[in-house]
Order: structure tokens, then sequence, then C-alpha cells
């Protein structure tokens, strides 16, 4: 195969003699590989830091209701009890329930949103504690008064975070309720899905049983709860268990009664869409790859019609139709070789730049664009394969070509 | 011995059937290691055909060629590259050098084909440079170069590979008559050092050089006559003599 090498050589050396003419050829490929790169890279890059902050807020969750108008499904502490004995894999399951009301401090007068949590809240809270604890079985079990506030509404009422130990008056439902303050969460990361704006309600969580307490109201059923997956636990085994569970205990076996929405489920969907997307993006860069991949052709055939004598020369002594062909084909297949790495890498580039400029622009967008090997792999391939399926035609007219045809003509 | 070249009755033809043309008609020739020979004869009288035939670039319609004991006249066209790149240096009209390769890749490019490694391919390509006095241009491409220079690159090309035939097709057609007489005179060196040269001209004066004179008209041989070492004859003269054997 010393011969092949020696192919190459007599490829570079032309398309070294026809420098201009070469490059141009070669950007349709760069302008191809690299829009191919770059949509691929910024498609993944976003996909991960979209599946990076939606995981933080509800990874592994799951929401499991009823739309029951009879009472006679909704889900009882004894089914909860009874799912968390049979069904593995559970870390914890919540219910809720949200009213609102007022509070006024020194800082002046703020609405309130009240979420009654059950004792697992600690489990489904994403952000973590700052100063204080969550409120344990006990209180819960006991309806006392504690709530938790996040630390920026703490700020914003009592201007710090330095508030566990204090009370918090707060209408509900035309009754003062005085909450004791045990816990601060920690302020969510800021990402793409925090909506803040001036005069958001403040947020405070406190033990769902405080309302049975206060209201003489009972917490017997739920029309919906919510569960926590075990890391890495398979949400769709879970589901189908505890429903399967539920519509034994409630005699409604296959009818539909309990409706589920898992929160991993509901990210596969918008990974899939945006693969969808990265691919539909990527198809249409993967024409252009295709358009420069006709311009080697083009060229290439330009260069056959040009070298018709030197191809006559060639065969005249002693180039076989192999020999030709190899010669051609090794032209086109290093130009778009070259045209692919150098389009792979700009496209590398121009992923981080874009990503440079979007975080600069709006921080809260900002990612990291991740290009996988599987990207260039496929991408190099492909843009050899674009070199040989378009320099074949070419390289075989050049060989097929008989040497006094091509003497003769000048 | 086994004659170099034995062609019997050859025959090409071009558009069969209606407007037939016969531009070789039944030629039978026997050319011997270490000759010279000439083919001579006016445009049109077919002689390309006839050297395209002997320097395997074309193949005859019937009747056989015999290129060192091989028959040659059924083969391939890959085969037919392999015989030529083997047995027959070429040496062009239009030199026929690739432009954009320098004196030295020229040469070098029939050793490339015979798969001739690197070292020894440039060794033998320098060599024959030398030859042909252009040892200084190796480095020089074509456009850099006279036609007679250019000539001289393409005779070091033919060489190169020692093949057993050198087929010269007007090798001084583009050549003002200075370079002309270099080229002849090389010409006349390699059949003194016992190669086998095959000269096609129309030029009775070019064909003076060679030592047999084969005439082609229309297609068929019509004269082929061995010139006599007559002590120094003049140029002119052989010239003279074969322009009247002509008529």
């Amino acid at each position: 195969m010393s011969q092949f090498f020696e192919y190459l050589k007599m490829a570079v050396s032309n398309i070294r003699a026809n420098k201009m003419r070469s490059f141009l050829t070669m950007l349709g490929i760069i302008i191809g590989i690299s829009s191919v790169i770059l949509i691929m890279s910024l498609g993944n890059g976003a996909r991960n830091i979209i599946t990076e902050q939606m995981s933080g807020i509800a990874s592994g969750q799951i929401a499991l209701y009823t739309y029951d108008d009879t009472g006679s499904y909704e889900i009882t502490k004894d089914d909860i009890a009874a799912i968390k004995e049979q069904v593995d894999g559970i870390r914890g399951i919540n219910s809720y329930m949200s009213i609102s009301g007022t509070t006024s401090t020194k800082k002046g007068e703020f609405q309130v949103q009240a979420s009654g949590q059950m004792a697992s809240y600690m489990i489904f809270s994403s952000t973590g504690i700052l100063k204080g604890r969550y409120f344990n079985e006990t209180e819960y079990l006991a309806g006392q008064p504690v709530c938790l506030i996040g630390e920026r509404d703490a700020v914003r009422i009592f201007g710090s975070t330095d508030v566990v130990g204090m009370n918090l008056d707060v209408m509900l439902w035309e009754k003062e309720v005085t909450f004791t303050i045990i816990g601060v969460e920690q302020a969510e990361k800021e990402s793409m899905f925090t909506f803040t704006y001036e005069n958001s309600p403040i947020y405070i969580y406190f033990p769902l049983t405080v309302l049975e307490q206060v209201y003489g109201m009972e917490f017997e059923t739920y029309y919906q709860i919510y569960l926590m997956a075990e890391d890495g636990a398979d949400t769709g085994t879970i589901t189908t268990q505890v429903v399967d569970l539920l519509e034994r205990r409630h005699q409604c076996i296959g009818e539909d009664i309990y409706q589920y929405e898992s929160f991993n489920d509901y990210m596969e969907t918008v990974n899939t869409v945006l693969n969808v997307v990265t691919m539909l993006i990527s198809l249409v860069a993967a024409i252009s790859l295709i358009v420069g991949g006709i311009g080697v052709m083009n060229i290439m055939l330009v260069s056959v019609t040009e070298r018709t004598r030197e191809i006559g020369i060639r065969k005249a002594l002693g180039a076989k139709t192999r020999s030709i062909l190899l010669q051609f084909l090794s032209e086109s297949a290093i130009i778009t070789m070259i045209g692919g790495l150098i389009g792979i890498i700009s496209g590398v580039a121009e992923a981080f730049l874009v990503a440079k400029i979007v975080a600069a622009v709006n921080p809260v967008f900002a990612f990291t664009p991740s290009v996988s090997v599987v990207t260039v792999v496929v991408t190099t391939v492909f843009s050899s394969a674009i070199g040989l399926f378009f320099g074949i035609y070419p390289a075989r007219k050049a060989a097929k070509m008989s040497p006094i045809e091509a003497l003769r003509r000048n | 011995m086994n004659p170099l070249i034995e062609v019997r009755n050859l025959m090409k033809i071009y558009n069969p059937g209606e407007n037939e043309v016969h531009a070789l008609d039944d030629i039978s020739l026997r050319i011997d290691a270490g000759e010279f020979v000439a083919v001579i004869g006016q445009s049109g009288s077919g002689k390309s055909t006839f050297m395209n035939m002997l320097g395997c670039l074309d193949v005859p319609t019937s009747g056989s060629y015999y290129l060192n004991g091989e028959d040659v006249a059924g083969l391939t066209d890959d085969a037919l590259s392999e015989i030529r790149n083997r047995e027959i240096g070429f040496i062009f009209q239009g030199f026929n050098l690739i432009p954009n390769l320098t004196a030295l890749e020229n040469v070098e490019l029939p050793l490339i084909y015979r798969n001739i490694p690197a070292a020894k391919r440039h060794a033998l390509s320098v060599a024959s440079l030398e030859k042909v006095g252009l040892k200084n241009r190796m480095e020089h491409k074509p456009s850099e170069m006279s036609g007679g220079q250019q000539q001289r690159v393409a005779i070091a090309r033919a060489l190169a590979a020692a093949p057993p035939v050198i087929l010269a097709d007007e090798p001084t057609g583009n050549l003002d008559s200075a370079s002309s007489k270099e080229i002849m005179q090389i010409l006349r060196d390699l059949h003194k050092e016992g190669r086998t040269v095959i000269l096609i001209t129309h030029d009775n004066k070019i064909a003076a050089s060679a030592k047999r004179v084969i005439r082609i008209i229309d297609g068929k041989i019509v004269s082929d006559t061995r010139i006599k070492e007559e002590g120094n004859q003049d140029i002119e003269a052989i010239a003279a003599k074969i322009e009247a054997e002509g008529e």
C-alpha cells in the first residue's frame, strides 16, 4: 500500500497548487460541519442545564390524584400508611393545602401564601435549610403553629434572616394565627424557572394539622398526594404499584380513578421534545453539508476536465484505472476531511462563543455547551463519507478516460 | 532470438460499416532489440495510429502484436497500462510534462506507477536527468524551462525506468533546429548504448538519424529500408536518399 501514500501526496500537492479554489470548496464543508456541531452542542448544553435546573426542583416527584365526586375514592391516612408499608422505593409521602392571608410587620403589610404541609415536607423541599430546622413528626401530630420561611422573604419582612424563634402573626381566613418561626429555607438558586416579581406573596410552610387546630377542619382524606421516590428508584414501577394498591383498597380495579403525573416522565417528554428540535435544526444544517458536498463534486468535475491531458499522460506512463481513481478520490477526501476538521473546531468554538454571549446577556440562562464524542465522530464520518460519495463520480470519470483520447485534448 | 516487436496482419478500422476507414491495413513487421527505426509518413498516413498500437495506447481491430514475446493485442486497459509502464518509454511531440510538477517529479512518475521505493526512485530519476544534462534543473517546473529542456526532461522520464523500447513521436516537432539537433543526438547516443529506438516522423532529415526507415502510406507499409553505414555519411545525403525512395 506504499503506492496509496503516493496518491495522497499527489492529491495534497494538487490541492496546494490550487489554494484559493481548494479553500473555497472546503468552506462549504466547513460551514456545514460547524453548523451541525454548533447546533448539537448548544442543544445538548441547553438540555443539560434545563434538566439540571428542573431536577433541582422536583426530581423523583410523583403527583397522585383522584377526580372523585363521591368521596369514597379519596386517599385516606390508612391508604398512605399502606403505601409506605407495601411499596418499596418511596422516601416520603406528602400532601398540602395552601391558603392566602396577610401579615403586617414593621416593614409593612404583605400578602401571605401559607402552605400546610405534612412532616415529610423536609424531603420535598428542594432548597435546604439555612437556619433553624424543619418541623418534625411530633409537631405535626400536635398541630403546633410553627413555620418555615424563605431566606428572601425573611429579609423582606424582617430585614434579616436571624428570625428563628420570632413570632409571625398572620391573618388567615379571618383568624389571626401566631406562628413561631423555626427555620429559614435557603433561597432557590436563580434559574430560568424562578419567577419573582414585586409584591409577590410571602411564602410560609407549616404543619397541615394547624388548620385542624385553628379551624376544626379534619384531614382524614386527600384528593391529591405527592410521593418522593428514592434516588435512582424507577418512578414508573412505583406509580404502577401505588395505583394498583389504591385500586385494590378502593375496589375500583382498572377504572382509572387514580391519575398521576411523574416528574421523571415529564422530564422525559421535555427531553424528547428538545431532542427532536435539536435533530430538526441539525437536519437543516446537514442539508448545508450536502450542498457543500455538491460543491466538492462540482470542483472535482471541473478539475477532471481541466486535467484531462494530465490524466492522459499519467495513463500513458502506466497509471491504472485504480491509480487515477485513488488520486482523485484522495483529493476530494482530503478537502472534505480538512474541511470537516476545521468545521469541528470552529463549530465548538462558535458554541462556546454563543454560550459566553448568552451568559453575559442573561446569567440565568448561562450554560456550558456540551460537545459529545458521538457528535464529533458522527460528523467526521459523515464528512468523509460526503467526500467519498461526491468524489467518486468525478474520480471514476477521470479513471475511465482512454489515454489516447485524453492526450489528444488540449 | 525472438524479435522485440512482432506485428502480424495488424488492422485498425475506424467507423466499421458504412464509412470504414482503414487506418492500418494489414501491417506486418518485426523489430529486433537494439534497432533504431524511423517510421515515416505524411499526416493521415496512419503512422500515428501505428505508433498508438506500438505504444499499447490503443488496441488493433484484428491481427496480433507480440511485444517482448507477449501477445498484447487483446489485453485489458489495466494490463496495457502495466505493459506501457514496463516496456515503453514515450517521448511525445508536445513533451507532455505535468505542469505543476517539477522536472524531477515528472521523471519519477513512471517509477511511482511501477511501485519503486522512494529512495531508489529518486536515485534513478536523478541519474536519468543527469544523462540528459539537466541535473541543475531538477527542481524547475516545465514552465520555467525552454522547449528543448522540456523535451530532455521527457527523454529522462522515458529512460528512467530503462524500458526496452523508446518510442518517440515527432520528438522535434515543436522545437527549433538547434534544440532538434540536441535531441536527435541524444536519441543517437541511446541507440549506440544498445537501446531500441522507434522514431515516428514526417521529416526525412529526422528519419535520417535512424538505421532503418519504414514508410507508411494509407495505412500500408510501402517500403522498409536499412540504411547502410557508409563511413561518415552526411545526414542531408541520407535524407535525400530517403526522399528519393519515397517517390
